[in-house]
């Protein structure tokens, strides 16, 4: 639901998609070494439009943390340009920027209440007492917590802390919001809620989001587009389905869901066609489209489970199928999953949607199998 | 445990012939510096008794000491009027003059000062005495006063006089009776007055040049002195020998005099005795006997410098001590000698008021 | 348990001395709690009674030189003495109120510099890389190392007239004069801020190092310039490490003897020196005693109010 209603949404607006827009934030080969010599960031280029939910996924060391907090101005790039709105971050402190952010530990000021914490950035651009207290109300409906000004965030829960910290960091109506891990300290069930009313929020408020995230199913359910970074690069930028279906490295593809990848060196190297060798599946696999690569190059063929059919007939012709046994049979309720050793002894995976409530045909552990896919259905990869 | 027992038993019984003849120890508690390197080696030599030899620099250290009872000690030696009050506390016990055959010894003139404060001598044998009068760096004083009186206690009490020090510092002893005695004298009232206008007198004469007095300890002036920190204080002769000693060594170009002030001076007296609780009173009667003897004691005297009670001891004693007037004084300034009593408890807590009112200025 | 168990239990030494407590109603963790307890017992309240017993005393001239409270006449009769006169006469005398508001000027205005010193050092040491801040510490606490009489003899040695810091001077021809240092107020303050600065660096400390760095990043985010940042994040945050560590210095500069007896003038009006005064020179053990009482007494109510105020902070932290 949430995600039919935000693809919507992005499909009115593509910014990224118009060669003319104007990005709002654009980060031009910005790189930082720490002084102990680790580079966390290396020459990361990439342009954020208006009113984006820009998710920047990665795992721990990736660099995504130290980008945002270049972002916020708390670490100073050792290279390249930050531009925000037009405006060059260079020397511009934190509280000069027209940025907030919310903390992956929430930062609340445990020794302020609820009010005064919402209200300390208002305060500090000499707001009216009366303006403060109305826009900490509007604020607090936002979040969907009225009533709340007097308490202490000891006092608070944690999902009720979270909303506190958001409400905080949009109080000053930034033209940016930079959110590190927003739900990364709630419970699943929390946090899947949580995500939705964000991307509400987002789009009421209509502030641009970049959001740092190490779950990959929260970057696909909030994000308009994702960046991906790995060891301080980033590795590819694109909308959810496109990082989903078309990921250009075994490291994307890899990081974001299940994905069988076989190895192989192509054969036939044609405009319209690629055949590849492969030793994990025996049968060639025959991709119908041409692939920039030598003759002769080693590639991988990245194949997601769901695009796998199993049958216990032989399918026609002589590529794209593999011969193997059912190992393991994870019945997941709406699908399920098939493991499934190959004659090569590769362990690969499928899935299967359980359509008919009950079906004696069910292929079970222990069956001697082929596994099918359309040519056309994995990604082949050079790297 | 019948064995334990046993041997417990065995042990006390052995234990009554020692304790008829004593164990061979001894705990002496005296003032520090104030003996000769071998006097308590040769004791032990001689008597075979071992010393444990404790050390204090104030008589209310020793008094809070005795006070508070079980010291341990077998010998102390508090100053004339500190001892009349512990006398009469019922501190000490009484000598047994059987056992001091040295006692003949004895200077009678200075026992009699003592009878003062332990009337009939019973409780007490004179250890050294000395007068309170004045130590002051000679040059530090001619370069700020050439014509000082150097001689007078004007130098400390003549505010017109004392102010002209002020800058080299000017000490007195932290001793609410000794520097009030000194006043009193030099006002020309009874130094031994316990009247509470005399008192009040005194009082204001020390407060006219309290903005001149660096600050009031009892010990500290000695190196004080020595180092030339400070030029004028009023203090106990012996120390002040000390700090002469002290600067000679050093050469630091401080030349410090000791007088006796020409108006008179205070003259008190260290003194032995034996705590009532003494585990030791056998040893301590012969320690006290071992001092009386006048080698033993004239060697004392040429190693601190202070005169001793001991009338058979002066001949053999260095005449370098014996001649200088400040330690040996001569008879006309002797007669304006005098001794303190202690105080009745009454004037003792204003004395102590009046002090702490002088000391902090108010 | 089986017979196993409890035959295994029986092995251990320990097992009879626990049954044997429990026979007397005491648990482990009753012993756990007695032992402070007892410690407090011996070591603050029976001196505490002792001394409370002595001042309420009559003074006299015997070992020891005050009146038993408690007598048993010859007729069988039980006669207690309470002496209140000591207490009186205290409260008779300016210069005992002077005393105390003197020395409570010097504890003042020593844990405020303290403060002032003790907080940059504390902030310094912990914001400073781990390495380093265990250096820093341990210069912190070095000092303890040798003597605290040390320690203020070699202050003496500093400040006196023809000392090191007046040597310096003059040879430089700063001055021409040496300055009067010591026994003076000078001396004694900068004996008591010395003596105790380590006290009030580390409870800063331990609570300085606490403070996540993510508070003050969100403050800057939020638009407050470091200034305003310490003053309403890191300040109100470390009022616990403020009001531990200055109840450290305070209490014991208020009854403080040896730092204003040895650098002090002798118009330095503190209450330890009046004690010592009471106690030795004048041996009025009662009345020294009632000195010591009501500066107890006296500094027990600020160490409830400070107290109370700490909790509060720490509940309103939560």
């Amino acid at each position: 639901m949430a995600q039919a209603q935000k693809q919507k949404h992005a499909a009115d607006t593509r910014p990224w998609r118009d060669p003319n827009a104007i990005p709002f934030v654009r980060i031009e080969a910005v790189s930082k070494r720490f002084p102990n010599g680790v580079l966390a960031v290396d020459q990361v280029s990439l342009d954020i439009y208006k009113g984006e939910l820009f998710c920047l996924l990665g795992g721990s060391g990736s660099g995504k943390s130290t980008l945002l907090r270049m972002l916020a101005g708390f670490e100073a790039p050792t290279g390249g340009k930050i531009l925000i709105d037009g405006e060059d971050m260079a020397g511009v402190a934190p509280y000069n920027r027209p940025v907030n952010m919310m903390f992956q530990s929430y930062a609340l000021f445990p020794h302020m209440s609820v009010e005064a914490n919402i209200a300390y950035g208002l305060k500090r651009d000499g707001m009216a007492a009366n303006d403060i207290r109305s826009r900490v109300e509007e604020l607090l409906n936002l979040v969907h917590l009225p009533g709340y000004e007097k308490r202490k965030p000891g006092q608070l829960s944690g999902g009720q802390r979270q909303r506190v910290a958001l409400a905080r960091s949009l109080a000053k109506k930034p033209k940016l919001l930079l959110l590190d891990e927003p739900l990364g300290a709630l419970d699943k069930k929390l946090r899947e809620r949580t995500q939705y009313e964000l991307v509400k929020i987002q789009e009421q408020t209509g502030v641009t989001f970049i959001v740092v995230t190490h779950d990959q199913e929260e970057a696909m359910s909030l994000a308009t587009r994702i960046g991906v970074m790995d060891t301080g690069i980033i590795a590819q930028i694109g909308e959810p389905n496109e990082i989903y279906e078309f990921p250009n490295s075994r490291y994307v593809a890899g990081f974001i869901g299940n994905v069988n990848m076989f190895e192989g060196v192509v054969t036939e190297d044609e405009p319209d066609h690629v055949r590849i060798r492969c030793a994990e599946t025996v049968n060639d696999i025959l991709v119908p489209h041409g692939v920039s690569c030598a003759p002769d190059q080693t590639l991988w063929y990245a194949i997601r489970p769901e695009k796998l059919q199993i049958s216990r007939e032989r399918p026609e012709g002589d590529a794209n199928f593999a011969y193997g046994l059912v190992d393991e049979v994870v019945y997941l309720g709406d699908l399920s999953v098939y493991y499934i050793v190959l004659e090569s002894g590769m362990r690969i995976q499928a899935t299967k949607p359980n359509i008919d409530r009950w079906d004696e045909e069910n292929i079970r552990w222990d069956e001697h199998i082929y596994v099918t896919w359309e040519g056309a259905a994995g990604a082949v990869l050079t790297s | 445990m019948k064995q334990v027992l046993a041997l417990a038993v065995g042990m006390s019984i052995l234990a009554i012939p020692a304790l008829a003849q004593e164990e061979p120890v001894l705990n002496i508690y005296n003032w520090s510096d104030y003996i000769a390197e071998d006097t308590i080696s040769n004791f032990e030599a001689q008597t075979g008794i071992k010393v444990n030899y404790d050390v204090f620099d104030g008589n209310e250290v020793l008094e809070a000491k005795m006070l508070t009872g079980s010291s341990g000690y077998d010998v102390v030696v508090p100053t004339n009027n500190f001892l009349e009050r512990q006398i009469q506390a019922g501190i000490y016990m009484e000598l047994d003059a059987s056992k001091l055959p040295n006692l003949k010894n004895m200077d009678p003139a200075i026992m009699t000062t003592l009878a003062i404060s332990d009337p009939g001598n019973t409780h007490a044998i004179v250890y050294m005495w000395g007068t309170t009068g004045m130590g002051y760096s000679a040059k530090a004083i001619a370069e700020r006063m050439p014509d000082a009186p150097s001689d007078s206690w004007d130098m400390i009490f003549d505010p017109e006089i004392a102010k002209n020090f002020a800058d080299c510092g000017i000490t007195m002893l932290d001793a609410p009776a000794e520097v009030m005695s000194a006043a009193l004298n030099y006002l020309g009232l009874d130094p031994l007055s316990e009247d509470e206008g005399d008192l009040q007198k005194a009082t204001d004469l020390v407060l006219s040049v309290r903005p001149y007095i660096r600050y009031f300890h009892s010990s500290q002036y000695i190196s004080d002195l020595a180092n030339g920190d400070i030029c004028l204080s009023l203090g106990w002769s012996g120390d002040i020998f000390i700090a002469q000693a002290r600067a000679v060594e050093a050469a630091n170009g401080v030349e410090v005099v000791y007088v006796i002030p020409k108006e008179g001076a205070q003259v008190w007296t260290d003194n032995m005795a034996i705590p009532k609780d003494a585990p030791h009173p056998d040893n301590a009667h012969k320690f006290i006997n071992y001092i009386m003897e006048p080698e033993v004691v004239a060697a004392i005297s040429d190693y601190v410098f202070y005169a001793n009670g001991n009338a058979a001891s002066t001949p053999l004693i260095d005449p370098a001590v014996t001649g200088d007037p400040a330690i040996y004084p001569p008879d006309d300034v002797k007669a304006k000698l005098f001794a303190i009593k202690s105080h009745s408890p009454a004037y003792d807590r204003l004395l102590t008021r009046a002090w702490t009112r002088i000391k902090t200025g108010q | 348990m089986t017979l196993m168990d409890s035959l295994a239990a029986d092995s251990r030494p320990w097992a009879f001395l626990r049954r044997l407590l429990a026979k007397a109603g005491l648990s482990g963790r009753g012993l756990v709690i007695a032992a402070p307890m007892l410690w407090l017992l011996v070591f603050f309240l029976v001196p505490f009674l002792v001394v409370t017993k002595i001042a309420l005393s009559e003074l006299v001239i015997a070992s020891p030189p005050y009146a038993p409270m408690i007598e048993w006449t010859k007729g069988g009769e039980l006669i207690v003495k309470l002496n209140f006169g000591n207490f009186q006469f205290l409260f008779s005398e300016p210069l005992y109120l002077n005393a105390y508001l003197g020395s409570i000027k010097f504890a003042a205005i020593s844990t405020l510099i303290a403060l002032l010193i003790a907080y940059p050092m504390a902030y310094l040491i912990a914001r400073s890389g781990e390495r380093t801040r265990n250096v820093l510490l341990m210069l912190v606490i070095l000092p303890f190392w040798t003597s605290f009489l040390l320690r203020v003899y070699a202050w003496i040695g500093f400040l006196k007239g023809n000392g090191v810091v007046n040597n310096v001077l003059m040879s430089v021809g700063i001055i021409h004069d040496p300055i009067v240092m010591l026994q003076t107020d000078f001396a004694v303050y900068l004996g008591i801020v010395y003596t105790y600065l380590p006290f009030m660096i580390l409870p800063l400390y331990a609570n300085l190092v606490k403070l996540e760095d993510d508070l003050l990043e969100a403050s800057a985010d939020l638009g407050a310039r470091p200034f305003m940042t310490f003053l309403t994040i890191t300040l109100p945050l470390s009022l616990p490490g403020i009001i531990a560590g200055s109840m450290l210095v305070f209490i014991p500069a208020v009854g403080e003897f040896v730092i204003p007896a040895l650098l002090g003038g002798p118009d330095t009006l503190m209450i330890g020196r009046i004690l010592w005064d009471e106690f030795f020179s004048n041996r009025d053990w009662p009345v020294a005693s009632s000195v010591a009482i009501i500066m107890v007494v006296a500094l027990v109510f600020p160490i409830m109010i400070m107290r109370s105020a700490q909790d509060r902070m720490e509940e309103k932290a939560k």
